[in-house]
């Protein structure tokens, strides 16, 4: 990164930060801090659902999972306009009428105190942890390509999303989220027109299309094979619509770091208009950043891309043992690459249907070999640093950013990603510091403070959860496969939260004990279907997609509840 | 929901507070039907552009 390219990015990231800071002040009570005085508009609302979700791993592995899967990573998202309807029909104008701070408030009147607590308590573990990891995830990946220091970076990030959402409260982070959608958008925008600009000049942008085409890339809409892929594959169109429909209602509907976000709205109309912002534009803007993707993938067909998309490893394995296998094998990687562009340049010309098929299916032999050879890269790493991480698919973007977009647009690029990762940890954290404050504190450990006591608990609160989130991050390293584990955990415990929801919204028959030990049975199960494919072939049949446990667990909630109102005493 | 939600005139007047903002939108139905067509029809498209280029 030149000396330009840091002054745009800390120029913009500064920007930001002072104007939420600015947009914030003179908060006096936890109304103000909390729920923004509910005095959010609805595009404000719109925009800070939209970053909330789209943390900086978003903007980082998207376009890396197109450039290996194709586009079929949009399905995931088909959920999203259907639950924001039913969340705008069901739940606002429940959450708004009883004027609450955090959805789990609204479970006490519904059933009792050790519901509320029990679903707010899940929510702070699962948060807690994801906290750390939003900051964790791109530290990890731009001290890699860039050489930052990983935990610089991640104590970087957590302090400069602590000063304005210590500050300003959930006015400011709905207001700093504002500016920083903008700039992620307008920066993937550039992005991507300068890719199509970058492609070489005897290769349209219509050729660049029928090439990932061709080769399997814009393979947007994908149904299961059979009916065991219906439950095991993540991304075709039925999961999306029916599993994807429960992830979303469990995550816009339950999860305080976005319910949070509409809450502050100026009213239901506001609030609800924020909801339908985003369920018009989320599945649109998700095909962008995947389209923008798929043409990464085309701009590599024609300029050589390295072997392996880590940048250190790389530099590491040169100095090895192993040195001489991977330039070898770097060099027949090279060689294949250039024979691959010439016959990619070749099915542009021909208007032949024959000859077509023929360097279709060449190329796609060719395609196949090269993976072959990233494959036996990847085992090469693996000899020399049995630690390595083998996916590069995270670095793809970063490694085209840095290598082939001008100066300045980098930075801004830079800006987007940490952009990215501070809206998302800004919305947690202010999410975590309300639930632990009206839910725990003020509710069961102290009713009888001042508005200015709860104001500088709140405060206190959400320094405490951004000085863990940091800790975190900064031990995540020593964990293996944390992404990992973190997304499994969110899977594990929306179900259940779901479920209790769903009890709450559509079965008043169903009371607070039978709810409460549903939602533990519930739990329990999942965790169940979880673990015992794992160790047990009997059970190999519950090996199901993470995306499935949200429908799981909320079914056993309900059919729990259900049955235990039925036949239990209360 | 509750009674008092989705009585007439709290309905009638949600719908009226949509159409200072967006006039277009006569009530909320046509709010929630426009986004879930909207959903529908970009299946189609997406369906249709996968199918013409693959």
């Amino acid at each position: 990164m030149t000396g330009f390219d840091w002054l745009v990015m800390s120029g913009t990231i500064l920007f930001i930060v002072g104007y939420g800071l600015w947009k914030s002040r003179g908060n006096t009570d936890i109304k103000g801090y909390l729920l923004a005085d509910n005095s959010l508009k609805w595009w404000t609302i719109g925009l800070s659902i939209m970053a909330t979700q789209a943390s900086a791993i978003t903007f980082l592995s998207t376009p890396g999972q197109a450039f290996d899967d194709g586009m079929r990573f949009v399905q995931f998202y088909f959920g999203v306009p259907i639950a924001m309807v039913l969340i705008s029909i069901v739940a606002i104008p429940i959450y708004r009428r009883l004027n609450v701070f955090t959805a789990y408030e609204y479970l006490e009147g519904r059933f009792d105190l050790k519901t509320r607590s029990l679903t707010a308590t899940l929510f702070l573990i699962s948060r807690g942890l994801a906290a750390g990891m939003t900051i964790y995830a791109p530290a990890i990946i731009l001290s890699a390509l860039l050489g930052w220091d990983i935990d610089l970076t991640c104590v970087g990030i957590g302090i400069v999303v602590m000063i304005y959402t210590v500050s300003g409260g959930t006015k400011a982070v709905s207001q700093t989220q504002k500016q920083q959608m903008a700039v992620i958008l307008v920066g993937m925008i550039l992005a991507g027109i300068l890719m199509v600009l970058k492609l070489p000049p005897d290769v349209s942008f219509g050729d660049a299309i029928n090439i990932a085409g061709k080769m399997g890339k814009l393979n947007t809409i994908t149904m299961p094979k059979d009916f065991s892929d219906f439950f095991h594959d993540k991304y075709n169109l039925l999961s999306g619509l029916v599993a994807g429909t429960f992830l979303m209602l469990s995550y816009f509907g339950t999860d305080q770091s976005q319910v949070q976000r509409y809450l502050g709205g100026k009213s239901v109309t506001e609030s609800r208009l924020g909801l339908m912002f985003n369920g018009i534009f989320k599945v649109p803007m998700q095909f962008l950043i995947l389209f923008i993707g798929v043409m990464m993938f085309v701009f590599y067909q024609f300029t050589a891309p390295p072997l392996f998309f880590n940048s250190t490893e790389e530099a590491q394995i040169a100095q090895s043992e192993q040195a001489d296998a991977y330039d070898a094998l770097n060099s027949r990687f090279l060689s294949l690459h250039e024979e691959k562009a010439a016959k990619l340049r070749e099915m542009i010309q021909t208007d032949q249907a024959l000859q077509l098929a023929t360097l279709q299916t060449e190329v796609q032999q060719m395609e196949s070999q090269a993976r072959d050879m990233r494959t036996e890269a990847k085992e090469l790493i693996k000899t020399h640093n049995p630690n390595a991480d083998l996916n590069d698919l995270d670095q793809v973007f970063l490694t085209f950013i840095l290598d082939h977009l001008p100066i300045g647009l980098v930075g801004l690029l830079m800006a987007v990603i940490l952009s990215a990762a501070m809206s998302s940890t800004s919305a947690e954290l202010n999410a975590l510091a309300t639930t632990s404050i009206v839910d725990i504190y003020k509710r069961s450990m102290m009713d009888t403070g001042s508005p200015t006591h709860y104001l500088r608990a709140s405060k206190v609160s959400t320094m405490l959860w951004g000085i863990l989130a940091i800790g975190f991050a900064l031990i995540a390293d020593s964990f293996g496969n944390l992404i990992q584990a973190v997304n499994l955990l969110g899977s594990l415990f929306y179900g259940t939260i779901l479920g209790i929801f769903v009890i709450a919204f559509f079965f008043k028959w169903i009371k607070g004990t039978a709810t409460f030990w549903a939602a533990v049975a519930g739990e329990i199960a999942v965790v169940a279907v979880w673990l015992l494919p794992q160790y047990t072939e009997t059970f190999s049949w519950l090996n199901v997609g993470f995306l499935w446990y949200n429908l799981i667990g909320c079914a056993i909630v309900v059919g729990m509840g259900m049955l235990i109102q039925s036949f239990g005493s209360e | 929901m509750t009674d008092e939600s989705t009585s007439p005139d709290t309905i009638q007047d949600e719908n009226q507070e949509l159409q200072k903002i967006f006039p277009l939108f006569k009530s909320w139905k046509a709010l929630y039907l426009f986004v879930l067509a909207e959903l529908g029809i970009l299946i189609v498209l997406f369906y249709l552009f996968s199918q013409a280029y693959a």
